[in-house]
């Protein structure tokens, strides 16, 4: 029969095992960080720990295990979330990892996601931490035209304050890559866009030929764009980080990025478990809690600070563990939903007139990833083939421009802000995709369509560019996420609810971006150049929950609208204020432009949190850290 | 909104696990800070350098993912290596480059037998930030009986140590010396680490 089981408190607590709370685990265990203090550290999650030779080097060469069967991932039997666009529409729980609806999964266990990520990465600009503030002062009085029910807020610090948390997180983590637009590079325009304090710490993976090529056509007229290599998280050489942790280089293998869900044999692909979480493990001052669900977190009802997290182990049996201090640290919706069972933060309520809304705890989701109904750019190249890298790795490869994001070109009379990264030339890199459009045969997954494209893919005789660029996925009002009041998980307790539907800024944007792109392609000498039909803003609706959630639970310059602070530290009031729980992750970023990474724009809050709960430890009451 | 009360029913689940084993700490390969951050200094103060240097020892073996416990760094080189690397480092310099000759104290298996080994080496001793480097130049070794072998000489291979390019042993030849030597359980912990950065049909 199961019991309550009272485990010993510790002085941190983390909730969920990903790549933020890597960050927090190495950081906090460590005395030699600390001043030679000694936190005990502990940390929970619903998966399991991955060992990257015993758990993937024989057994992810599994197209339909990993690309169907999702055995890597989140279980959906154990918890899923409901869907719908509108607050008037009844949502629909994702009941299968396939195409259309959910084909990205998600991560279940130490690592997180990222245990089978595409290791994609690239910072944030200055522009994606004052979008606001920016487009009011060079666009005045247009954003709530671009973007009705407009929830767009800037960033607690500027970029050039998370600047040395950005070199933290990539020495942890090993990014391969070169300066993209700093003065030091030599394609760069002379304001360097965005500055870096230092290049990444391992050279970029080798380009391939036609990355050089669109390198060589971008940077000539009548572009004269700044082209640097693509930067990812795949180790490109051996690595040591800064915590001693050894890596080991990426070996090419090419089942990587394809279905976003295969997972590395040796090490390569940067996530907590290879890369911060052994060196917590290796100071003794860690506890590592595996295949353990958390359902709630209890409160004090004088003091309103977290006082413990409740977790069921696999038999059911459920543990209080208690903390001074919480770490949320778990994936998207699992950040919000945990906190909305618990009553920890202000729920938000929403309202059809967007003066009435309230509360903070699932406010300003968007999506950070392209809608795939966009607008798509697609051409050939003929003169670019054989032995073109057919396996490669998910990310590298390629190179990409920054001029045609953020605020980087005129945006007046456009109709929308930001703007895209583009890059091209990226290796094949995702198995033999047999089953990539399991969800519904078509003459271009089978027969002899099907055959000639493998042929292509392992024997090239030419390239096929294709690019669907869309501006930024904007906060309003009328996307958020509540509790569902029908579906429930395993275990009883409510689902999340997503109700989103894609934002006009990123259809108007996508038109005029893959007219930029149309022309790009041309220079480069590919045919039959396409720009697809322009789909414009209502014509079609989101149909997933997405992957790289943004926004939802933000840190912010007010609590009215921001769960988190500056330090990542909640502020969000219900009764009282739970000073003693941090969070990070992609859902906490306030905004940003269509930089393929939100995870890296995520990173460096994750050592600002870590900042943030030292200097919390360190107050003689509870309170927010100054 | 307040708290969802939370149900009086325990909940009897057992729900299929993924039976991975969480690693003991002592499984874990990490350099510790000390080493790790010597490393980095001496890295930088020797990028440059004309002569050939790696990083040997166990510390070579430990940021190629080898699970040994080093307790000092240890670089080898030519004999005017020695004395580049003593010029560069002098401010960290405890002893100053000249031959030495000391048997180790673990013994050599060869053929069934024991046999007493011997290393000889033009060289120099430092202390940087309070690790112990010793820089071999020309290091030889003896066997038993038999004659000194030839300077040790090899291709670097190269570790990025948080961006440092660093020359490290390679870990082909440190396990075939270790083979020769009859230190198999030091082999094995190589042919481990590098099974684990392999390709599984690699």
């Amino acid at each position: 029969m199961p019991t309550t089981i009272t485990e010993t408190p510790a002085d941190v607590v983390i909730l969920g095992v990903g790549y933020m709370s890597g960050v927090i685990a190495a950081e906090l265990s460590d005395p030699l960080l600390n001043n030679g203090k000694a936190y005990n550290v502990v940390a929970i999650t619903k998966g399991p720990y991955w060992d990257y030779v015993n758990d993937f080097s024989t057994t992810k060469y599994d197209e339909w295990g990993v690309g169907l069967g999702r055995k890597y991932d989140s279980p959906l039997p154990l918890q899923s979330t409901t869907i719908r666009n509108t607050p008037y529409q009844f949502a629909l729980p994702v009941r299968r990892y396939t195409m259309p609806i959910q084909y990205h999964a998600l991560g279940h266990g130490v690592g997180g996601a990222a245990q089978h990520y595409g290791g994609t990465m690239g910072r944030q600009g200055p522009w994606g931490y004052q979008m606001l503030s920016q487009t009011n002062t060079r666009y005045p009085g247009t954003i709530d035209t671009i973007n009705p029910h407009n929830d767009l807020q800037d960033w607690p610090l500027q970029y050039y304050q998370y600047e040395p948390y950005y070199v933290q997180w990539e020495n942890a983590h090993g990014l391969c890559g070169n300066y993209n637009g700093s003065t030091d590079n030599p394609g760069s325009d002379s304001s360097g866009y965005p500055w870096m304090s230092q290049n990444y710490r391992l050279p970029p993976h080798p380009l391939t030929p036609a990355a050089q090529l669109f390198q060589s056509t971008v940077q000539s007229a009548p572009f004269n764009y700044h082209p640097f290599p693509h930067v990812n998280a795949l180790a490109s050489q051996p690595y040591v980080n800064q915590y001693g942790v050894p890596v080991n280089p990426c070996v090419y293998d090419g089942y990587c990025g394809g279905l976003c869900d295969y997972a590395c044999e040796t090490g390569a692909k940067a996530n907590a478990a290879y890369r911060t979480i052994p060196a917590a493990m290796k100071n003794g001052n860690f506890t590592l809690v595996v295949n353990s669900f958390i359902f709630r977190l209890d409160t004090d009802p004088t003091s309103g600070l977290v006082t413990a997290a409740r977790y069921y182990d696999p038999q059911g049996n459920v543990h209080i563990q208690q903390g001074k201090v919480f770490f949320n640290g778990m994936w998207g919706y699992n950040m919000i939903r945990i906190m909305l069972l618990s009553g920890v933060g202000a729920p938000y309520v929403w309202k059809s007139d967007p003066t009435m809304v309230s509360g903070t705890v699932g406010r300003g989701m968007t999506n950070g990833y392209s809608p795939y109904k966009g607008t798509n750019v697609s051409g050939t190249l003929s003169n670019i083939g054989g032995n073109a890298y057919p396996a490669g790795n998910a990310g590298g490869g390629s190179v990409d421009i920054y001029d045609l994001m953020d605020d980087n070109f005129d945006h007046k009379n456009l109709g929308f802000i930001g703007g895209s990264q583009i890059g091209v030339g990226g290796y094949p890199g995702g198995g033999p995709g047999n089953i990539t459009f399991a969800g519904g045969v078509s003459s271009a997954s089978m027969g002899g369509t099907f055959k000639a494209t493998q042929k292509d893919k392992y024997l090239q005789t030419k390239t096929v560019l294709s690019s669907t660029p869309f501006a930024p996925d904007l906060p309003t009002t009328d996307n958020y996420v509540d509790l569902d009041p029908h579906y429930t998980d395993i275990y009883g307790d409510p689902l999340a609810r997503l109700t989103y539907d894609w934002t006009p800024n990123m259809y108007v944007g996508a038109t005029y971006l893959a007219n930029k792109v149309k022309d790009i392609f041309t220079a480069m000498g590919a045919s039959n150049v396409t720009v697809s039909n322009t789909v414009l803003p209502g014509a079609v609706h989101n149909d997933w929950w997405g992957h790289h959630l943004r926004g939802g639970c933000r840190i912010g310059t007010d609590p009215t609208w921001s769960v988190w602070d500056k330090w990542n530290q909640c502020w969000s009031p219900t009764v009282k204020t739970p000073f003693n729980i941090f969070g990070a992750g992609e859902i906490t970023n306030t905004s940003g432009d269509t930089v393929p990474s939100g995870t890296h724009v995520a990173g460096p809050q994750s050592y600002r949190a870590a900042e943030g709960i030292k200097q919390y430890l360190g107050l003689m009451t509870p309170g927010l850290v100054p | 909104m307040p708290a969802l009360r939370l149900s009086d029913k325990l909940k009897p689940m057992d729900l299929p696990q993924i039976q991975s084993r969480i690693p003991r700490p002592e499984e874990l390969v990490v350099l510790s800070k000390p080493l790790l951050d010597a490393t980095i200094i001496i890295g930088k103060a020797l990028m440059d350098c004309k002569n050939k240097w790696a990083i040997g020892g166990d510390v070579a073996e430990v940021i190629s993912g080898v699970n040994v416990q080093p307790n000092h760094i240890a670089i080898l080189s030519t004999k005017d290596g020695c004395d580049e690397v003593a010029r560069k480092l002098v401010k960290y310099q405890v002893e100053p480059p000249h031959v030495v000759e000391r048997e180790l104290d673990r013994e050599a298996s060869v053929d069934l037998k024991l046999h007493k080994v011997w290393i000889r080496s033009y060289m120099s001793r430092f202390d940087v930030e309070g690790s112990v480097l010793d820089v071999h130049g020309n290091l030889q070794i003896k066997v038993g009986g038999w004659d000194w072998g030839d300077p040790l000489d090899f291709d670097p291979d190269y570790v990025y140590v948080l961006g440092v390019k660093m020359p490290i042993v390679p870990l082909k030849m440190k396990s075939e010396l270790y083979s020769g030597l009859g230190w198999t359980d030091r082999a094995i912990k190589i042919h481990e680490a590098v099974m684990r950065s392999r390709h599984m049909f690699g």
